[in-house]
């Protein structure tokens, strides 16, 4: 062990010296590997940065991977099971979704059955005794939104992106004038067109008069509005508030060891309901399309790298030839065959991890000036940190590199026979 | 200290082998200094090489302190090279980049076990002292000229307190004068039970030491005092 250690510090004191005093033929070394390992630093970065754009977006719409969810069909007696099981929990959250029409009374919204803005689905108007009618009356200044009654903050769940404004807050007490949050697609309706503040809910014992207060990105296409479950609750009542008639969507979001889903299943089984539970995965569900862009991603890099890999060999030959004499000379004085090629190693090996430490300040300097410059009209870019992967990478290309790299020069300083230096 | 019975060398080249070294006999106690003359190309490197155990004889027995090492592997004839032997070539081949005291420290970071820093640093000073250029311990060798450079060469050979010291022409880059100084810093390591043998071509350099042995086609014969 301590013949080891003193070989070890042998040459990396030598292989220093020998770095300090050739830091021109070192400095071309890094230029070819600095490409290699900078190719693999930047595909490390993107592919993490891609992978985490490819996630969030999917985290967006389904929810935080391990989000365990209960979706069951919208009856009364489980929309009463659920809001009991849920009330006062911070672990889960109800949601149930219910068209709504904001503006003008008696008109046709301008996107009938709660369709993107500029599009129409068509649409009746059903009732809790299951009649339904075909719209009548003019196109006006109305929106159809789907309406989502939530029962507690469901942003520990589904990581909705702030646009404006601000969320719902649930510790205040229910206001009269349901607060709600659109997503983006509702508010450019609401931008498009000048609509009154009146909503007409399916089942509601009268017209609300609704306030904004923000909009979020949820990930999804059609218009959305989101509403505390209590405050709708005032003029909807829960009788009302789902039926299979009118369309709707009764889900629990839980956090995953939250004690009430096993309760809450066996409760909505007993009464006659058939939840589905699932657990949200979505790197899992991206696995393939993940694996085929590292695949590609590192393809490439590995072939950069191959070509910095290939200039440190060069620069490493040509170096071990012009020292010859000084190998003979070493091996005269006692330095085995292996710490001469400890020597180069190290030389070539401290190299590749001078070069992957400048490759990995690079990048991450490069990506803060991206975000800079580029990050507000990129949502991708906003908050992006560099990946600890991509500096794992890079150090692992530096030291691959550096040991491929002096690998033959290392095998040939070894066999410089020591009559060299009797010859000269 | 050194004892070679019947050593022969022959060298196995494209053509027809040659034999460099012919049943040589060498015995060098402590604290004796050997001259070794002859031609260019009589085998007097060739010699010095199978005695640095840069090279092993073909035939023949080389004693070291009693112990035969006629055939040792690498790896140990490493070991020993660090332990028992100094070298001093014609060329200095000190490395210009390293300063007087680096050059010589090179033969303590070798591998073969560790000092530290401070140790290093002593022992360093120490083999300069010894040949009389402490002061220019931090000058490079660009800065020295050929006799300082080869006295530094010499303090390399001396730092790790060799039981032989074999010099191979060590005077033959330098004037009179500087070889002279050389040659003096090399006999005195001799005064320390250091073992000198000393390959050259000069006549007055080789009648300082104690012996004087003629190598003539690979044959080594000792010459009678006058």
């Amino acid at each position: 062990m301590k013949r080891f250690s003193g070989r070890f510090r042998s040459s990396l004191i030598i292989g220093l010296q020998g770095i300090r005093a050739r830091k021109l033929r070192t400095l071309l070394s890094m230029v070819s590997l600095f490409l290699g390992v900078l190719a693999v630093v930047v595909v490390q970065a993107g592919a993490s940065i891609a992978e985490r754009a490819l996630l969030a977006d999917n985290e967006l719409t389904w929810g935080y991977d391990g989000t365990r969810v209960i979706d069951m069909p919208p009856e009364q007696k489980a929309v009463d099971a659920v809001l009991a099981a849920v009330k006062g929990r911070s672990d889960a959250v109800a949601s149930i979704g219910v068209q709504g029409i904001i503006g003008e009374p008696g008109v046709r919204p301008v996107n009938e059955g709660g369709a993107p803005i500029g599009q129409s689905w068509g649409g009746a108007v059903c009732y809790p005794d299951g009649r339904c009618e075909e719209p009548t009356g003019p196109q006006g200044a109305a929106i159809e939104v789907r309406l989502t009654a939530l029962t507690g903050d469901i942003r520990q769940f589904r990581p909705f992106r702030p646009v404006s404004g601000s969320w719902l807050d649930f510790s205040t007490v229910p206001s009269m004038a349901p607060r709600l949050v659109l997503n983006k697609e509702a508010a450019k309706g609401f931008d498009q067109y000048d609509v009154p503040a009146e909503m007409r809910v399916n089942g509601a014992v009268a017209n609300l008069t609704p306030r904004f207060v923000g909009v979020v990105d949820d990930g999804t296409g059609e218009p959305r509005a989101y509403v505390r479950a209590d405050e709708l609750a005032t003029w909807l009542p829960n009788a009302n508030l789902v039926n299979p008639n009118m369309g709707g969507e009764l889900r629990v979001s839980l956090a995953p060891s939250s004690p009430i889903e096993q309760v809450l299943v066996a409760k909505l089984k007993g009464m006659g309901v058939e939840p589905y539970v699932d657990t949200i995965n979505n790197r899992e569900e991206q696995e393939d399309q993940l694996r085929l862009m590292r695949l590609i991603f590192f393809s490439m890099a590995g072939l950069v790298l191959l070509i910095g890999v290939a200039g440190i060999l060069n620069v490493g030959l040509a170096t071990v030839g012009e020292r010859v004499e000084e190998f003979a000379l070493r091996r005269a004085v006692g330095t085995p065959r292996s710490l001469l090629a400890g020597i180069v190693l190290a030389e070539t090996l401290l190299t590749g991890l001078f070069t992957a430490a400048a490759a990995i300040g690079a990048s991450a300097l490069a990506l803060k000036a991206v975000v800079l410059l580029a990050g507000g009209s990129h949502p991708i870019l906003d908050n992006v940190q560099f990946p600890w992967e991509a500096g794992v990478a890079g150090i692992i290309a530096g030291i691959v590199a550096g040991v491929l790299g002096g690998f033959v020069p290392a095998l040939r300083a070894a066999g410089i026979p020591i009559a060299t230096v009797m010859r000269a | 200290m050194i004892e070679l019975t019947g050593v022969t060398k022959v060298l196995k080249g494209q053509s027809e082998p040659r034999t460099i070294l012919d049943g040589v006999d060498l015995s060098v106690a402590a604290g004796q200094s050997v001259a070794i003359v002859g031609r260019s190309g009589s085998g007097k490197s060739t010699l010095l090489s199978v005695v640095g155990l840069f090279d092993r004889p073909d035939q023949g027995r080389y004693l070291l302190a009693g112990q035969d090492i006629s055939r040792l592997p690498e790896r140990r004839a490493a070991k020993l090279r660090s332990s028992h032997f100094g070298f001093v070539f014609q060329r200095f081949f000190l490395l210009k980049h390293l300063t007087a005291a680096q050059n010589v420290a090179m033969a303590l970071v070798n591998g073969q076990g560790w000092l530290p820093r401070r140790e290093r640093r002593a022992r360093v000073m120490q083999a300069l002292d010894q040949v009389g250029i402490a002061h220019l311990a931090k000058n490079r060798p660009a800065k020295m000229s050929g006799g300082e450079q080869q006295r530094v060469a010499i303090a390399r050979a001396l730092v790790r307190d060799p039981k032989v010291l074999l010099a191979d022409e060590p005077t033959g880059a330098l004037d009179t004068e500087t070889g002279t100084l050389v040659i003096d810093a090399l006999l005195a390591a001799t005064s320390r039970g250091c073992a000198l043998v000393l390959v050259t071509h000069d006549r007055d350099h080789a009648a300082r030491m104690g012996r004087i042995h003629d190598l003539v086609n690979g044959v080594l014969t000792e010459r009678v005092p006058a």
